[in-house]
């Protein structure tokens, strides 16, 4: 019930004295001021497309009262209860309305949606939350100093475990200049919490983002996410208006100057692999800012900044393989009994990351126009060869700018392969997913002609010798560097300078005692692969390097490995 | 509204576009490296800044030439300009298509592939013919069927960039494959068995590197090669009568006066398609014979040997 309360009705503070915003205060502290003008703006652009075909707003009105009843009788909870009979009522109406209830059903149905997706922006917990927030978490990390964490000026555990990466200034510069869009991977629900802490620290303005409905369900997070910006995404909904609802919302805030984040893979990577195929109809939504912008004369330039987040150690890694090596993991969306939703596990985690050095980095890449191409430092888009270009040519048509949904789709689809190119360049490699990718290459060569699903079933059954598992590190490790210096990856701080040794022992730390089985053990002078299906997932980040840094008699394994990819 | 068209390249291709153009009463500049007479409706130039205020430039070029050309036209392209290329070709072994080239040297976006059974000859005569255009943009469509298109130039498109360029590619290598067997005398029922079969091998090398069947099986890959078989007199036809009738490939080439795409693109098809786990019988057959490594009698029994199994 007290679930149900918070995730429906997002508790808000009280306002004595409204706050008024300075001309210093980032976008988003404008935002209450504007949510009820967005809203409407939201609302009237759907209702205005759809009042004129009577047709489409027929359809329109079936498809959601369609989808709402078939999810609701699926549900079967309090809101089945309350909403059911209404959508009932409603498609047993639908062909008999007139012209202008059709179109009052509509303005009713967006109108709730729109309402539904908006969040809230409170400056009082925003401070609170840059003050607490960090402060909580190094206390949890470190527990001996947990009242000395809420008096020090700064967190140094939390700069230990998380390190910013990229070129700060320039982000700084366009920040003031025009929209930025966030656009990271996306491996765990930490990623938003931690990203925000990483452009806290990185001086950068805090983002609107859409987040979904079941990290609403817990109370406190629910109470931080509303009133910090973030929009609500109900995934069980397949209603088409509710899909537009949100794409224009995230449209509307990105024309008004709002920075965004979403995460272009949709959902976290349950396989650990980086994200090849992105999800265009939030991208998309920003590509159709700019134009609508151009459009109207308004000169805002919308930026893309392609992000990844690395960790070494997954929060859910074990509950999000198990998903991906199932059937079911293929088509489930929304898992809420992971560990995310364990407070238990979040303190094993913080507690297992807070002793290692480089946990986590965040990189932030070059930023990119909505057409791909890079740009300068004040923010101007660069052709190949360097020159200065114009992006409002994109949308012209014989020199005037238009809108053009079937154009835009165009643009966004070769933006998603750009961000997907500059993810496998941008992503930092890790202790972890080095040794795992070694060692699970060791296992399919130990292994020949066994499907996935067999080696999945070797627990503790192969071991290596030590010394082989260390010189296999060092190549591979001279492989990535050599990559890494023409451009197509990056790799930590960690994997660069530590000995093959060291590097084995930091990976099998970060496993031991966090996860419910470690990924694999010391035996003596071998090295036990205890858990496949944990070395598969932090391999997994790798698999577009495997035959890269394999040798030639490794090739026939890192082959299998990169077909892995093939399809994700 | 007369349109601002460019036309890069003033080979046959080239210049059949630029007649075509000038036909449909639109202000067409013909860039090519060095000076050439043309008629007085076309404006020939050397320099590539004149593309900088065409709205719709074609790149008619080999595809060897593509890169410099592309890395030429980045200097005056921007997001304004519409570029659609006409080349049968595909660069290194990646098979690389024209327009990525054009997509990583230029900042146009709006980019297009136009390929189909057209040849030089009735595009610049204006006989009723037919094309197709790959492209994601409505935009490059409407503009090319009003550039070139009309009532002897049905222009279809398609959203399979990629499709149209691989089948188009892989087509001018089918052609020089048929146009041999034919010289050689092989029976109808044989042609055809290499035809459908050939069409089969380049259709899944090009659906496992992402393009659509249909569009293999459309204008682009099949209408093609129905145009060659029936003699449009291209030079891929030519260069596999000359090596029929033993010529070596080098003086085959020579003869048919015209750069043949195809025959460099078999070679890294081969190999990609090995890659990808697929059999190119035909393909690398063809190869062999075209390399002296083969007579034609053991390339048939070879063909012929294979397990037969279901279509």
């Amino acid at each position: 019930m007290l679930k149900r309360l918070f995730s429906e009705r997002p508790l808000r503070l009280p306002h004595i004295k409204p706050y008024v915003p300075r001309p210093s205060d980032p976008s988003i502290f404008w935002f209450n001021s504007e949510r009820g003008d967005i809203v409407s703006d939201v609302v009237n652009r759907i209702c205005g497309a759809h009042e004129t075909d009577r047709s489409r707003l027929e359809i329109a009105l079936n498809d959601a009262a369609f989808h709402e009843i078939r999810r609701l009788e699926h549900q079967r909870d309090e809101e089945a209860r309350d909403r059911l009979g209404y959508w009932r009522s409603m498609i047993r109406r639908i062909g008999k309305m007139d012209d202008a209830e059709q179109r009052q059903a509509l303005h009713t149905i967006v109108s709730n949606m729109a309402h539904d997706v908006a969040g809230n922006f409170d400056p009082r917990v925003y401070r609170f939350a840059r003050q607490a927030i960090p402060r909580l978490v190094a206390g949890v990390m470190e527990p001996r100093r947990f009242a000395s964490s809420f008096t020090a000026p700064q967190s140094e555990v939390l700069s230990r475990v998380l390190r910013v990466q990229g070129d700060i200034d320039h982000l700084q510069y366009l920040q003031s200049e025009g929209s930025l869009v966030f656009v990271p991977t996306h491996s765990s629900n930490l990623d938003s919490i931690v990203l925000a802490q990483a452009l806290e620290v990185s001086g950068l303005p805090p983002v609107v983002y859409g987040a979904g409905k079941n990290l609403f369900t817990n109370p406190i997070i629910s109470f931080f996410m509303h009133n910090l910006g973030a929009y609500r995404v109900d995934r069980r909904i397949r209603v088409r208006l509710y899909k537009e609802v949100l794409t224009l919302y995230s449209q509307v805030m990105i024309e008004r100057g709002y920075h965004s984040l979403f995460f272009p893979g949709g959902t976290r990577s349950r396989s650990g692999m980086i994200e090849r195929h992105l999800k265009l109809g939030l991208l998309g939504s920003a590509v159709e800012a700019f134009t609508t912008n151009r459009v109207r004369r308004v000169q805002r330039p919308v930026w893309f900044v392609p992000t990844t987040i690395n960790y070494a150690l997954v929060l859910e890694a074990e509950t999000l393989i198990r998903d991906w090596l199932t059937e079911e993991g293929q088509t489930r969306y929304i898992i809420e009994d992971d560990e995310f939703s364990q407070i238990d596990r979040w303190v094993a985690f913080f507690r297992k990351v807070v002793g290692m050095r480089g946990a986590c980095i965040i990189r932030f890449g070059e930023p990119i126009d909505p057409f791909g191409n890079a740009i300068d430092e004040k923010g101007a888009s660069l052709s190949p060869a360097g020159r200065n270009i114009d992006p409002g040519g994109y949308v012209e048509r014989r020199g005037t700018p238009v809108v053009d949904a079937t154009r835009d789709a165009a643009y966004t689809r070769e933006l998603g392969t750009v961000l997907a190119e500059r993810y496998e360049r941008d992503t930092v490699l890790m202790s972890t997913q080095v040794v795992a990718h070694v060692l699970y290459r060791h296992l399919v060569q130990a292994t020949p002609g066994m499907d996935l699903f067999g080696r999945m079933r070797l627990r503790s059954e192969v071991s290596i010798d030590r010394e082989v598992v260390h010189k296999d590190l060092g190549d591979a490790r001279e492989r990535l560097l050599a990559l890494e210096a023409k451009g197509e990856v990056r790799v930590s701080d960690v994997v660069r300078e530590d000995s093959p040794n060291e590097l084995l022992e930091a990976a099998l730390q970060f496993w031991n005692g966090y996860h419910t089985s470690t990924a694999a053990s010391l035996d003596g002078d071998r090295v036990l692969l205890c858990d496949p299906s944990l070395l598969l997932y932090y391999q997994n980040r790798m698999v577009s390097f495997a035959d890269r840094i394999a040798d030639t008699d490794q090739m026939e394994a890192a082959c299998e490995i990169e077909a892995l990819g093939v399809h994700r | 509204m007369s349109l601002r068209v460019g036309v890069v390249g003033a080979g046959g291709f080239g210049q059949a576009i630029a007649s075509a153009a000038v036909r449909q009463r639109h202000d067409v500049v013909l860039w090519s490296r060095r000076e050439r007479s043309l008629p007085d409706s076309i404006r020939p130039s050397t320099a590539i800044d004149n593309m900088e205020d065409r709205d719709l430039i074609f790149l008619a070029a080999p595809a060897r030439h593509a890169t410099s050309l592309a890395d030429q036209l980045g200097k005056v392209v921007d997001g304004r300009h519409l570029i659609v290329h006409v080349s049968r070709g595909l660069i290194g072994a990646e098979l690389k298509t024209i327009t990525t080239v054009l997509r990583e040297h230029t900042a146009a976006r709006r980019l297009g592939a136009l390929a189909g059974p057209l040849v030089p000859n009735a595009l610049a005569e204006g006989r009723p013919s037919g094309a197709i255009l790959g492209t994601r943009f409505p935009e490059v469509t409407e503009m090319v069927r009003e550039a070139i298109g009309g009532s002897d130039l049905r222009i279809y498109d398609t959203t399979d960039v990629l499709g149209v360029q691989l089948a188009s590619a892989t087509v001018g290598f089918l052609t020089v494959v048929l146009a041999y067997a034919q010289e050689t005398g092989v029976e109808p029922s044989t042609l055809a068995v290499l035809a459908t079969r050939g069409m089969v091998e380049i259709s899944r090398i090009g659906q496992a590197l992402g393009a659509s069947e249909e569009t293999f099986m459309g204008l682009a890959g099949l209408g093609d090669l129905i145009a060659a078989v029936a003699g449009d007199e291209r030079a891929e036809s030519l260069v596999g009568r000359a090596l029929a009738r033993g010529a070596e490939l080098a003086s085959a080439v020579a003869e048919a006066g015209a750069y043949v795409e195809g025959i460099e693109v078999a070679q890294n098809m081969i190999e990609q398609a090995h890659r990808l786990g697929l059999e190119t019988p035909i393909s690398s057959v063809f190869v062999e014979i075209s390399s002296r490594r083969m007579t034609p009698e053991d390339a048939m029994h070879a063909l012929m040997e294979r397990r037969v199994g279901p279509e």
